[in-house]
């Protein structure tokens, strides 16, 4: 059993793990350390002489208004798919903080059909789209099956590799938006060439927020077969308790690892493709305002539920659409949106703790 | 290429890199007692942050000691998380990331800005409270060695923190493994159960590498703002925090050869800038920014074979928390 750790003198604090966590606790946890967060926040804009509840007013207005609850979906669509391709990566605790720059990867290679099409005309019209979300699967899925066979093969940190894997992907991206695919009639902007109609993701529905939620319902319904229906899915659990306990069972590890890898990857990969193809309709450097570091919250907040991923990504897309909001009408700054993402995410971290653990205080004294 | 020119270069390499050495310091001993301190480029941000505002209001010293005092903050509320409370250090310090990012840009947006400096010091004129800039460090030449060719000026032309970040690395190098206790701190981050066993207080000593990793996450931010680019934007530190964590893989947890691929780094950057003005390679840049962080990987596969592993004592207990049986 792990217990006694004194912290505050005068009183015992003893932690204890909790044999059982209700879900009723777990909600509850998971609300009020969202309260919390938010509290904390205001205190902030207290600070700089803003009612925090005009604030909060303005955050809520974003999913009130149905304008500004479309740009929230367009902005959570992205987030969702890494998040989902986070979902299958830390369920088999292999820690991939590389979204980022697998959704880089996946704008590469979408960007990459637009202009194999556009420059050397090698792809009929309606193959396009097909391809690209191919190709960005494929990609994204390389660029973290790479560290995934690693970790597989030779036990390399999967934390640092995917992490370091992030600006590589990044600054090969601007490399190529500088260079050689930057648009030749864009007045030297680091632009690519605008997607063609059939490119983009708003040809099915004329609104990027309606496809882009059908693209993230169908990645979902994928995931949960994949973990739950497959023997992929089994072993990935497996994996999960533990790599000694998979390897007695007779799993194969390098192919688990890896193939778990790619899909987690390939998945965040195709968030990319939403970026380009969806929300912006072209390529630009920076084109993801950490969007895959915000997956990694996401995903938490959801205890690696796919299902949960939706309303979840659409809570924190509004998050990011008032934060332009708010920096237009209050004249808050960008950061703020940061600040409070990551206040949520550790009293979120906090809370995790405290559904782990049951904390009692009692007030003998302690040498 | 003249000679001022290869002297001016190899000058930059060095302030350049001191920043990642400083930064790296300090994460070299929290490593090496089992902790990965992810927040670095928050910490570093913060402690740019802060040195910027102190530096207008107060000066320079104001500014060191605020922002050492701001990281050991940092460093502190990242200890109780996952020393303590044995959370994940990969959510933790991802966090503790934005944090940073948030909180420094916060305070530093000019509206806000403007008011905390008159909280600071009333007696501030008008046209400092928003200005985006603030005075560099004094550089200290040293008489005759400063006039040394090409490398007079590498090694003895720099700011007070230069010398003292190169002082500190082979003294920290010195504690970390000639004496006692840098001898506990490697056992904590070996085997915490064993040095635990033996009378090691883990928790104290990991909660003292963490702390330290802060304060030195945030000398560094404070050394590349002050010292190095005194230009404040949002995010200033520009992801050099993971460059940091990078060098500590590539120096294999040495503070000794954390100097020489601090250097390395220092020179790969000062390299990226001065070619562009050559107009030499546009598309370069791009993948001199990369090579710090392949040359990482590469790194992290080299050692990841049990032989080299065992050779240069990769901490291995790092990431897991430790929680005593009883």
């Amino acid at each position: 059993m792990k217990l006694a750790k004194t912290i505050i003198m005068p009183h015992s604090v003893k932690i204890k793990r909790r044999l059982h966590i209700s879900r009723k606790l777990s909600i509850l946890t998971t609300f009020s350390t969202l309260v919390l967060a938010f509290g904390v926040s205001g205190i902030f804009f207290a600070m700089i002489g803003l009612n925090p509840l005009d604030v909060y007013s303005y955050m809520v207005g974003v999913y009130t208004s149905p304008t500004l609850l479309l740009k929230a979906l367009e902005r959570a669509i992205p987030i969702g798919l890494a998040a989902l391709g986070l979902s299958i990566a830390f369920r088999m605790n292999f820690w991939n903080i590389g979204a980022e720059g697998q959704m880089y990867m996946g704008m590469f290679a979408s960007t990459g059909i637009v202009l194999l099409h556009a420059y050397y005309d090698l792809i009929p019209d309606y193959l396009v789209l097909l391809l690209m979300i191919l190709a960005s699967f494929v990609t994204g899925g390389l660029w973290c099956g790479l560290p995934a066979f690693l970790k597989a093969k030779m036990r390399v940190n999967e934390i640092l590799t995917t992490l370091m894997m992030n600006y590589v992907a990044m600054y090969f991206v601007d490399f190529l938006i500088y260079g050689p695919w930057r648009d030749p009639k864009g007045y030297g902007f680091p632009l690519s060439i605008p997607f063609p109609e059939y490119a983009k993701l708003t040809m099915i529905f004329g609104e990027f927020a309606y496809s882009g939620l059908l693209l993230l319902c169908i990645a979902v319904a994928l995931a949960v077969v994949i973990l739950r229906y497959t023997k992929l899915g089994f072993e990935l659990k497996i994996v999960g308790e533990g790599i000694d306990i998979a390897r007695y069972a007779g799993i194969r590890i390098t192919k688990v690892i890896t193939l778990g890898g790619i899909l987690s990857g390939g998945i965040a990969g195709l968030g990319g493709l939403a970026i380009v193809s969806g929300i912006i309709g072209r390529l630009r450097p920076r084109a993801s305002p950490g969007y895959g570091y915000t997956a990694i919250i996401v995903i938490l907040l959801s205890a690696l539920n796919p299902w949960l991923v939706v309303p979840v990504s659409i809570f924190f897309g509004g998050i990011f659409v008032a934060g332009d909001i708010l920096q237009a009408t209050l004249k808050i700054p960008g950061a703020a949106v940061e600040m409070h993402q990551a206040l949520i995410f550790l009293f979120i971290v906090v809370g995790e703790f405290l559904k782990r653990y049951k904390i009692t205080i009692t007030r003998e004294v302690v040498r | 290429m003249s000679i001022e020119w290869i002297e001016q270069v190899l000058q930059l390499t060095v302030q350049m890199g001191t920043v990642y050495l400083l930064a790296s310091l300090g994460e070299i001993y929290a490593e090496r007692s089992g902790v990965l301190n992810l927040g670095l480029e928050g910490m570093m941000l913060m402690g740019a942050a802060t040195s910027f505002m102190f530096t207008l209001a107060y000066g320079h010293l104001s500014a060191i000691l605020t922002s050492i005092i701001v990281g050991a903050l940092m460093g502190l509320i990242l200890s109780i998380l996952v020393v303590d409370m044995k959370l994940n250090q990969v959510v933790v310090g991802l966090a503790m990331t934005m944090l940073g990012a948030g909180l420094s840009g916060f305070f530093t947006f000019p509206e806000v800005r403007k008011n905390l400096l008159l909280r600071l010091n009333p007696s501030l004129p008008e046209e400092v409270l928003l200005i985006q800039q603030a005075q560099k460090l004094p550089e200290i030449q040293i008489p005759l060695l400063s006039n040394i060719p090409v490398i007079g000026k590498m090694f003895f032309s720099h700011n007070l923190l230069v010398y003292f970040s190169f002082i500190l690395s082979i003294a920290m190098w010195f504690i970390l493994f000639k004496t006692r206790i840098g001898l506990t701190i490697r056992s904590v981050g070996e085997n915490p159960s064993m040095a635990d066993s033996l009378g090691v207080n883990v928790y104290m000593v990991r909660r003292m590498t963490v702390i330290l990793s802060g304060v030195f996450a945030s000398l560094a931010g404070a050394y590349f703002f002050i010292g190095f680019h005194p230009f404040w934007r949002e995010g200033v530190t520009a992801g050099r925090g993971f460059i940091a964590l990078a060098l500590v893989i590539l120096a294999t947890w040495s503070p000794m050869r954390a100097i020489l691929g601090a250097y390395l780094f220092g020179g790969v950057e000062t390299f990226q800038y001065r070619l562009q003005l050559f107009g030499l390679g546009a598309q370069s840049p791009y993948f001199l920014a990369m090579l710090p962080y392949i040359l990482t990987i590469m790194t992290l596969i080299i050692i990841s074979t049990e032989s080299i592993k065992k050779r240069i004592g990769a901490p291995a207990s790092l990431g897991i928390p430790y929680a005593r049986e009883e």
